[in-house]
Parts: structure tokens; sequence; C-alpha cells
């Protein structure tokens, strides 16, 4: 009788660890106790940023999208959810990238002189030789880091507060919150943006962009794994796989732009030099498509277009406009475009100004 | 002799029983499979397990093995407990319950090879050697490489009883072992069992066929409505079933006249009377007949068989209760 | 004793026709696999690890295994799952072996051990028939990654080597739980029914994102992140995550089977 239940015991306990250690798994990895720290002032913080050295480290970077862009079969790197890359670099400019999309993956290896990208997907590698531009600018723009910093922070400070709001457990690293909040003078849909720094290595781990009205971040983009350190010198080399083909930039590109709905698009507004409005948060990029530009977009972009924009009109004339949670976007039938970190009513008042 | 269900006031020493229960009580949900059984198999004994379908024997013998969890009751085996000591005595225990249960795309010997993988008692050397005697007892040797799916019923009996017989047992339990043999096959499972009990082995089975039980057991238990009615050695149990003498006379009248006085019940059946011999003898019933003028044409000792027996303790309480036939089928498989 | 048991378990699991049938078709795998690349010729592949099929034959077996994760392993898991407990329970032979007697758990693990050992022969057979194959029809040289690496052949077979014994512990513990389904009836096509019936809601739930809150507890969930042993370096984390999954269903499926046995009438 005892045997049995004592069997019976470990088997229900079996049953309950494994219940367990499902809802554990399902539950999203805690953020655990927030680092104590010593105090640390906006300011320095902000120059120690700049100033920091960048150190050789390998790690996994998540980009977590909640955009509310819609999700187009043909881009879903996009689409909302949570995307991650791997990333190594020497800290001396050779750098590893690795894209994972699904199955297939994209592979970046810049080995210092030639950057090499490999996509699984076509079994394809472009090779981009780095142009012999020696580091000449620096000589002219020799000014010290840390002036630059202090100007970056004062140019800032104009349309922002900029605050160290506690600390924060980022891949397992310690680090300062550093809040960048709009004033309340600017009209614009984001709240703040926090960023939390490195304590150690001043380096950012995570970007998170807060939205008004929301209380979840819009999107997150920061380190879920990282180490710190020396990396493998054999991750900065690539050599193309036995049968991949080998191409340039240049003969992609002219392939792509044969191709891609985005592309026609993207030529489209590259017609002019774009135009700033405003200033701050709130400013506004606006341009002008060209009229024959406007005709020439490709049909399967258009259809895109007419997806997932809305129809709007008002004194200034009539367009679509394009929403998401970070931004906006207003393209009038005539061919003006305007776009901002700024809610639609913005737009409206300031696509009259576009020439 | 006991024809109670009470618990025996002596229980017999502890060594002398391979098996026993107390109180033992089967539910399945709300049908009571077995209630108050309290069974006693004495060491060394044959016993033949009786009752009507549905009586509740397969129910017992599943309990005994530890198939079933008794919802009441104790049981005892080869002197171990049940549940609990049933790794220590199953072991000695060859059974063939409900069936022989083989795998079909398997020959008749590696079905008994994969038995014998199992057999605790059984060295791993000697497993080949074992299952050939085990098929050479049961007459299996010829078929043994032919897969059970072709089995004949009785060949797949046959080999059920070879499983059962892998190693030497102390206790050999066979439900229903005769079922669909013919009778050459049914005269060696009395051979087998008969060899059984020479060689000291406990056998206990349960039976439809009660000329079966009568030929080779030495104890009998009969089981009804789940409960046994009936139980002890089947010589006692048959002269306790009472003996009577019948006799033939024309003169029925003056004859039961006569016995009245002398103390003695007789009732009268068919040409003459039925006379229980319970307190008396028949030549003292013979005298009273002649000394009251009594003309005795023929006179017969009629001795209880195991059938009648039998169907006095199954059908006797069915014909009291009237309604039963209603309880049996209230009391079926759900 | 128990070597014994477990010896006799694999070998009556191996005569049985539905095994050597079930073992020879997913041998087929790997080999309409590797031909049907080869017929399709440069212009063939397809999304994800079939794009790097073409002269990377080593690669064949893992995608073979990985395709096969998603219901032919499961159905063979459930076959196997079904057979050890319903199937001996219809032919009356769990009878036979509880009074042999062996011990109610005991016979659990006997059976788990069958199922692993099964499913690790399985796995291992496809996967050295997608080496041959591959290798035959598609050609070698060494093993190219997602990531564009190439693998020495050495390399190459450790990393074959470890998705065999992932892609098995996920089919062991989808049998364990198919064992506890397995456990509370007597007829094993119910037990190949619900798990192939939960497997394939599973992954169509795994298809809503409206339902993104309950992803992470179906074990289908993990088993797209196996693929990560064909990038280099290995990213661990959702290899293990799937793996603890599997895990957890393995020990769920093990105690409700444990529980379900020492309970039964039988
Ligand atoms: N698994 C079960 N579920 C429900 N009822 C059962 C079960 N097993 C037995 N019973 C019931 O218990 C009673 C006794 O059944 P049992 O099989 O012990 O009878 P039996 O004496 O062996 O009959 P037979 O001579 O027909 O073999 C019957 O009423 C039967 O319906
Ligand atoms: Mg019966």
């Amino acid at each position: 009788m005892n045997k049995r239940k004592v069997t019976l015991a470990v088997a229900t306990a079996g049953v309950l660890t494994g219940a367990a250690g499902l809802s554990l798994l399902a539950m999203p990895a805690g953020a655990g106790q927030p680092p104590s720290l010593p105090d640390v002032s906006a300011e320095s913080l902000v120059e120690q940023v700049m100033t920091a050295k960048p150190g050789a480290f390998g790690g996994t970077v998540e980009v977590d999208n909640k955009l509310g862009l819609p999700s187009i079969a043909e881009i879903p790197q996009l689409a909302d959810g949570k995307h991650s890359a791997r990333i190594w670099t020497d800290g001396n400019g050779k750098l590893r990238l690795a894209l994972p999309n699904g199955q297939s993956e994209q592979t970046i290896v810049d080995d210092g002189k030639t950057t090499w990208s490999w996509n699984s997907q076509d079994n394809e590698v472009t090779k981009s030789e780095h142009k012999d531009s020696p580091k000449e600018s620096n000589g002219e723009k020799a000014i010290d880091p840390a002036t630059a910093a202090k100007e970056i922070v004062t140019k800032t400070k104009e349309f922002s507060d900029i605050t160290v709001d506690g600390t924060a457990r980022v891949a397992n690293r310690a680090a300062y919150e550093l809040v960048l909040s709009p004033k309340p003078t600017e009209k614009t849909l984001i709240r703040e943006v926090r960023i939390a720094v490195d304590a150690e290595l001043k380096m950012p781990l995570r970007v998170a962009v807060l939205t008004n009205g929301a209380a979840e971040p819009a999107g997150t983009v920061g380190f879920t794994q990282i180490n710190v350190g020396p990396q493998d010198a054999k991750l900065f080399e690539f050599t193309p796989p036995a049968n991949a083909k080998v191409t340039t930039p240049e003969a992609k590109e002219a392939q792509a732009r044969e191709k891609l709905p985005e592309a026609g698009l993207e030529a489209a507004l590259q017609g002019e030099d774009p135009q700033i409005f405003g200033t701050g948060w709130d400013s506004v990029i606006g341009a002008r498509i060209p009229a024959d530009a406007m005709t020439q977009v490709p049909a399967e972009a258009q259809g895109l277009v007419d997806r997932f924009t809305k129809k709007v009109s008002g004194s200034w004339g009539s367009g679509k406009l394009f929403t998401t949670k970070v931004a906006t976007i207003l393209i009038a039938d005539d061919g003006r475009v305007v776009a901002g970190a700024v809610p639609e009513q913005v737009l409206f008042d300031t696509i009259g100004q576009v020439k | 002799m006991t024809t109670s269900t009470s618990a025996p006031v002596t229980a017999p020493a502890k060594q002398a029983v391979a098996a026993r229960t107390r109180g033992l009580r089967k539910e399945y949900g709300s049908t009571v499979a077995v209630d108050r059984v309290d069974l006693e198999l004495p060491e060394g004994a044959v016993l033949g397990m009786l009752g009507p379908n549905g009586s509740g024997k397969t129910t017992t013998i599943r309990m005994l093995l530890g198939l079933v969890r008794p919802t009441q009751g104790e049981i005892e085996l080869l002197g171990r407990p049940l549940p609990d000591g049933a790794e220590q005595a199953l072991p000695h225990v060859g059974a063939l319950v409900e069936g022989p249960g083989f795998h079909p795309f398997l020959s008749g010997r590696e079905n008994l090879i994969r038995c014998a993988a199992f057999e605790p008692l059984l060295e791993k050397r000697k497993i080949k050697q074992a299952v050939e005697d085990a098929l050479e007892r049961v007459g299996l040797a010829q078929a043994a490489h032919r897969r059970y799916r072709g089995y004949s019923l009785g060949m797949k009996q046959r080999l059920g009883l070879a499983a059962a017989l892998l190693v030497p047992r102390k206790l050999v339990v066979l439900d229903e072992p005769t079922n669909g043999l013919d009778p050459a096959g049914t005269r060696e499972i009395r051979r087998i069992i008969a060899d059984l009990h020479d060689r000291g082995t406990t056998v206990l089975v349960s039976s439809h066929l009660l000329s079966e039980v009568e030929a080779t057991c030495t104890h009998v238990a009969v089981l009804h409505r789940g409960t046994v009615v009936a139980q002890g050695e089947l010589t006692e149990l048959l002269q306790a079933g009472g003996s009577a003498l019948q006799v033939v006379t024309p003169d029925v009248e003056t004859a039961l006249g006569a016995l009245r006085q002398a103390k003695i019940s007789a009732r009268p059946l068919g040409e003459g009377l039925r006379v229980e011999l319970a307190g008396t003898s028949a030549p003292q019933v013979i005298e009273t007949l002649v000394k009251a003028g009594v003309g005795v044409h023929e006179a017969t000792r009629w001795k209880t068989g195991l059938e009648e027996l039998f169907a006095r303790l199954t059908e006797a309480e069915e014909a009291e209760r009237g309604m039963s036939a209603v309880d049996t089928l209230d009391g079926g498989p759900r | 004793m128990i070597t014994r048991q477990f010896g006799s378990e694999v070998r009556w699991m191996l005569r049985r026709p539905r095994t050597i049938i079930g073992l020879f078709g997913l041998v087929l795998v790997p080999i309409i696999i590797s031909f049907g690349i080869w017929t399709a010729g440069d212009g063939g592949g397809g999304p994800g690890l079939a794009a790097i099929l073409q002269g990377n034959g080593m690669v064949v077996p893992i995608f073979t295994l990985f395709l096969s994760l998603n219901l032919l392993l499961p159905l063979v898991a459930s076959i196997w799952a079904a057979d050890g407990l319903a199937g001996e329970a219809q032919h009356g032979t769990l009878r036979g072996l509880l009074v042999a007697p062996v011990s109610r758990v005991r016979l659990l693990f006997v059976k788990l051990f069958g199922l692993t050992a099964m499913s690790l022969f399985a796995v291992t057979l496809m996967a050295v028939v997608g080496i041959i194959a591959g290798t035959a029809f598609l050609g070698t040289n060494g093993m190219m990654t997602l990531s564009g690496t190439t693998l020495s052949t050495g390399q190459g077979l450790l990393r074959i080597a470890l998705f065999v014994v992932l892609v098995t512990f996920q089919m062991v513990s989808i049998g364990a739980v198919a064992l506890a389904v397995s456990s509370t009836t007597e007829h094993p096509l119910v037990v190949q029914a619900a798990t192939m019936t939960t497997i394939i809601v599973f992954q169509v739930l795994g298809q809503f994102q409206s339902l993104d809150w309950l992803h992470p507890f179906l074990i289908t969930t993990g088993f797209p992140g196996l693929i990560d042993v064909m990038r280099d370096p290995i990213p661990l984390g959702q290899i293990w995550d799937s793996t603890l999954l599997a895990g957890c269903y393995l020990l769920i499926g093990t105690g409700l089977a444990a529980m379900r046995l020492i309970t039964k009438d039988s």
C-alpha cells in the first residue's frame, strides 16, 4: 500500500513539475532585480556614451516591433513581432551579423577589407570591397568627442528632458536607464525614448520607444544576450561557399531595381531633395514626387500603398494617410509627401508649405 | 464442511494455505462483482471454483493475481499480502486468466520466449530449454514455429497453459482451461492438473464443467452472485449434501405413515418415496418399512452428484428470490 | 533482469511487420528528397533549408528529419506507444506481463525504453540513409551551413549526430504523452488518432497570431527552432528551449502514464 502511494506521489510530482516547467518556459524572461549603481548625472552619462570606445563583443539582439505596421507578405521583417539577430564585432571595424529569417539566414561579414553578404535563400554572396577612403575625414572633424557630446546634449536639451531613471538589467548586465522625453510643447506621437546604457562599457544595450497612450513600448531593440571580450577571429572571415554565386553590389542593385516594387517607390521618393519643417521632435520631412514618377509607380507598389492607407482630404487637398504608432505619412494626390513622428493634424497643417 | 460465508473460526495453520482472501469485495461503478468472499486454498489442493456466468470467478482470480485492486478486503498469496507482496509471490504463480493472450504476429515459440524473458525465476540461459519443455508438455511442439494468428482455439488455449507452466510453480491458477479444447485436450488438461497435484503444486481451476471438477479436484468452492456459497473438500461436501434412498413401493401412504412415526423424513416421488438419510441409515429405513408391512420393490441409494449440489446451491436460492433474473441483468457488464 | 526485458521489448518491436514497413517508409523519405532535388537541378531548391541542398548532400539528413518531425515521426512514435500499452491490453498480453510479474512502474520504463531505442534507431537510420543518398545524388564538399560557412565532414557528422539526438528526444516526448493515452484504452487506433490530432491541432493553433499566449505551451512550437543546428556558430537559445519544452512533455506524459498504470485494473 505504502509503496504504491509513494510511486503515485512521485508520478504526480512529475506531472506537476512538467506543468510548472511549461508555465515557466511560457513566462517572459523576468527582468530581475534592478541593480544598484552609483548615481550619475544624465549629462555625464550621455557624454560617457559618446566618448566610450567600442570594444569587442558578441551577442544576440532582439527587435520587438509593435509599431503597428501592416504585415506585408513581401517584407516580413517589418511585421509586428520579435526578430532577432546575432552580432559579433572585434571593436576595430570587423563585424559579423547573422540575420535569421525563418529557416533561412542572411550573414553579413565585414573582414576589414571586404563586406560579404550571404543569403542562404538564393545561395548568393554579394562581395563589396571597401573603397580606399582612408580616415582623412578624421583630420577635418577633429573636434574631441567630449565636446561633440556636450554639443549634442545641449541641442537635445532644447527639445527634451534628459534624465537617468533608475537602473535595469539587460542581457544580464547592469545598466542605467537614460530617458529622453520630448518637452510638453512638442507635438509628437512619442512619449519617451528609454536607452539602457551599460554601466561598465557605457554602451547602449537597449532602446525602447514609448508612444503616447501606450504603456508598452512601441518598439524595442536590445541585447538578449551579450558576451563582452575578444571574439573568435574566424568569425570575421568569410569564404564564399563552393557553389555559391558571387556578385557585386552594383550588379545586384541594377537587378533589384527592375524587380522590387519597393525600389520603384523609393526611386519616386528620391525625386527631389527633402525639405524639413519645424524643429525638434515634431519636425516634419516633406518632398514632392515628380508627376511623371507618380505615374510610374508600379502597379504592385500602388496596390500595396492602397491596401494600407486611409483616404483623407482637407483644405490642403486630398491624399492618402499612412499611420503607425510612431510615425505618420501623408501622400497628397498631387505628389506632395510629408512624414514625421507627429499626429496627422500636424501633417495637414504642414503640407501646404511643401514646395 | 463450510457452507456459510462467515469466516472460519478454526483457521488452519498459516503454512498450509497457498492463498486466502478475507471479505473480498469489488465494485465496478455501481456493479458489485464480488462481495464478502472468504476463500481458502489449502496448500497442495486442487480447488475447483464453480459458479454460473457472471458469478465472480474471474474477478476473484484477478484479484488473487494482483491484476485488479479489491475495493475492500485482504488477500494473502503464498504467505504474502497483496498487492504489496505481489513481486515476491507472483514469480511462483503461473496463471491463465480469461483466455490466452499472445501476439498474433509471433510464432508460438517466440511468444513463449517473450513471456519467459519477463519471468524473474528463469535464468537467461535456461529460457530456451524451458520454452521447449513447456511446448512439449502441452503438445504444441509440432506447431511451435507457426504464427499464433493461425492457431486454433484449442492450440491457443494450450499455449496459454504452456506460458503458465514455464517455470516450476507453487501455485497454478487456471481460469476455464478447457475452454475450446477437444475431448483429448480436456483429458490432457486433466492429466496435467493431476501431474501438478502429484508434484505438490497447488492448483486453482475455475470451470463450468462439473464433471471436470469432480474428476480432478480435491476441493471445491461454489460462487454465486459474487459470494462463496459453499467451499470445502469435495468428498465432504458431497456427503454433507445428504444422500437419500429412493424406494419403489405401491403402498406409498402406509410407508409415509410408518416413516413419520419413526421420525424419518420422506416425501412421495414418482412410483414411490424419497427418504432422506439424515440421522438414519438405509437398513434402518428398510427395516421400518418391512416391519410396517410395506412391500418394497426396489431401494436405491441416491448419491448427490456435484451437479445436483451445484444446482441446489445456485438455483434453490434463485427460486426463493423470484425476481433474481432481473437482478442478474442489472449486474451485467457495463 | 531489466536489460533482458529491454532486449525482449526491442526485439518484439522489431519483429512487428508494421515496424518494418514503417522503417522502410521512413528510409524512403531522404531518398525521395535527394532524388527530387537532384532532378530539379540548379533551378530547384525552395524555401529555407531546401535552398542550400544543391551540391550539399550532407544537409539532406537534417532536412529530412526536420521535415519528418512535423508529422511522420510523431506518427511513428504514436504507433509504438499505442502498441506498447493499448495494443498489449487488446491482445491480453498485458495481463501476462503483470502476473509474470513485471511491476507497473517497471513496465512503463520498459515501454519508454523500447520507444526511445526504436526512435533513436529510426532517426539514425533516416540520417544514415540521408547521408548516403544525399552524397550520392547531390554530391558533397563538407557541409555548408545556413550561415554560408562550410564545415568539415567530421564537423558535419557531429552536427547530424546532434540533430539526431534532438529529434529523437522530441519524438520520445511525444511518445511519452501517447503512452499516457495508451494506458487508458485498449484500442491502439484511439491512441494514434488522439496523438496525431493533437499534433495537427497544435500546428494549426501555432499559425494563429492571436493565440500567441498559447504558443509557448505547444510542443510543436519548438520544432522550427531546431533548425538552428544548421547555423554557424550554433545559437543554443532556441534549441535549448525546444528541448526543455519537450522535456516538460516527457515528464507530464510519463507521470500521467505511471499514475494511470498504478491505479489501473487489468
Ligand atoms: N471490468 C468490468 N467492468 C464492469 N463489470 C465487470 C467487469 N468485470 C466483471 N464485471 C462484472 O462482475 C461480475 C462478475 O464477473 P466475472 O467475470 O468475475 O464472472 P465469471 O464468474 O468469471 O463469469 P464467467 O463464467 O462468464 O466467466 C459480472 O456481473 C460482470 O459483469
Ligand atoms: Mg470468467
